[in-house]
């Protein structure tokens, strides 16, 4: 449980925007998973089915829960590893494309929202991904391809 | 890889997420007592292994079927009461493992150095885990408390006493036969059953579960145990 609670937390927090929702959320839904552990199929990977269970209970306390925080991104960036620190006017605009591209990411339609997040803010898989959101493989492309192209129309 | 998906990846790299919770307690709290809620914070921090030994339980003990009585911490290790024992076939604890093999080749293999009595027999290893035969029939095995490997699910015919072993925590399990789950360590639910007619002496020592299984009284575990420091 260890290895799985910070992920678990993490994607509770990006459906529901709330840490102490986000905590009861990952909460409910480990105790959840341990008492339906007799439907998990053995062999399966065990981390896309738990935070299946913990996002499906994320997602009933959105629906029950209007205030979402915004999300934000640590102030000072580290500058990537063999390239030269950026100048601070360069830095400023940096950090401020990247503060729209969150805007951007916060104001798209919650199931597009979900996919970019599991895809690129938690690195899961589209395997993943798919389990995670309960929906097929296919349908994580499709949905990843529409959040990018809205993402290119207001972030670009 | 196209310059929006890099961008977005940074962006994940640089997301504030609150304070991480410490999920364990709470979760093991309301499995233990499972009519009550507890509230956030409120719950009291207590010493466990990983859920996923916990969970490798309902594999074999459907909740319709058995209660789940109790449960015993030991390092990595979970000792679990049920009303009926799942169905597990009698296997050697060395079964899954490979090996014999050297020392060397066994640290390489589990990923750690074990702590071995001065007379033991060849070696047997997997990721997280090694076994040796200590004696006849009786094995002593490590595993890495953090992978949370093993679980031990006992009837209401099993003795259980909590024991100190060379000043750690440990427990003595006698008096009629239990089963062992594995889970393996990448998640994935390979679980194997084993069914132990033996007594077993199981501790903890730093970040390592021993356990010594076999025909022994546990006066006798219980020597074999201090000579394993």
């Amino acid at each position: 449980m260890h290895a799985y609670q910070g992920i678990a937390f993490r994607i509770a927090y990006l459906v529901v925007g709330n840490a102490a929702e986000a905590e009861d959320a990952a909460q409910d839904g480990f105790v959840k998973a341990y008492r339906a552990l007799h439907r998990f199929r053995s062999g399966e990977p065990l981390r896309p089915w738990l935070l299946k269970i913990v996002a499906n209970e994320a997602r009933n306390r959105r629906r029950a829960s209007t205030r979402r925080d915004a999300l934000t991104l640590r102030a000072t960036a580290e500058s990537s590893s063999g390239e030269a620190a950026p100048s601070p006017e360069a830095a400023l605009l940096e950090s401020e494309r990247r503060r729209a591209l969150v805007t951007a990411v916060d104001s798209l339609p919650e199931p597009q929202r979900l996919v970019i997040a599991c895809r690129y803010f938690l690195d899961l898989s589209e395997d993943e991904t798919a389990e995670v959101l309960g929906i097929r493989r296919g349908t994580v492309k499709s949905r990843t391809a529409r959040a990018l192209d809205r993402l290119r129309e207001t972030y670009a | 890889m196209p310059e929006l998906e890099r961008d977005l990846r940074e962006v994940g790299r640089l997301l504030v997420f609150p304070p991480e919770p410490e999920l364990v307690p709470a979760v093991r709290a309301r499995l233990g007592d499972a009519p009550r809620r507890f509230a956030r914070r409120r719950v009291l921090v207590l010493a466990l292994a990983a859920l996923v030994v916990a969970l490798a339980a309902a594999f074999a003990v459907p909740p319709a079927r058995t209660a789940i009585l109790r449960f015993f911490h030991i390092g990595g290790e979970t000792v679990e009461r049920v009303e009926t024992l799942p169905n597990a076939p009698h296997r050697s604890p060395v079964a899954g493992l490979a090996g014999p093999m050297s020392l060397e080749q066994a640290i390489d293999r589990a990923g750690f150095r074990p702590i071995l009595p001065p007379r033991h027999g060849g070696i047997y290893a997997d990721d997280g885990v090694l076994a040796t035969y200590i004696g006849p029939r009786t094995v002593l095995t490590e595993a890495r408390s953090d992978l949370g490997l093993s679980k031990k699910v006992a009837s209401r015919q099993t003795r259980l006493e909590p024991v100190t072993v060379n000043d750690h925590d440990g427990l003595w399990i006698e008096g009629a036969p239990h089963v062992v789950m594995y889970f393996d360590s990448k998640g994935r639910g390979q679980e194997k059953h084993v069914r132990i007619a033996g007594n077993v002496l199981v501790w903890a020592y730093g970040s390592v579960t021993l356990r010594i299984e076999g025909p022994l009284t546990e006066a006798q575990a219980l020597g074999l145990a201090r000579s394993i420091r």
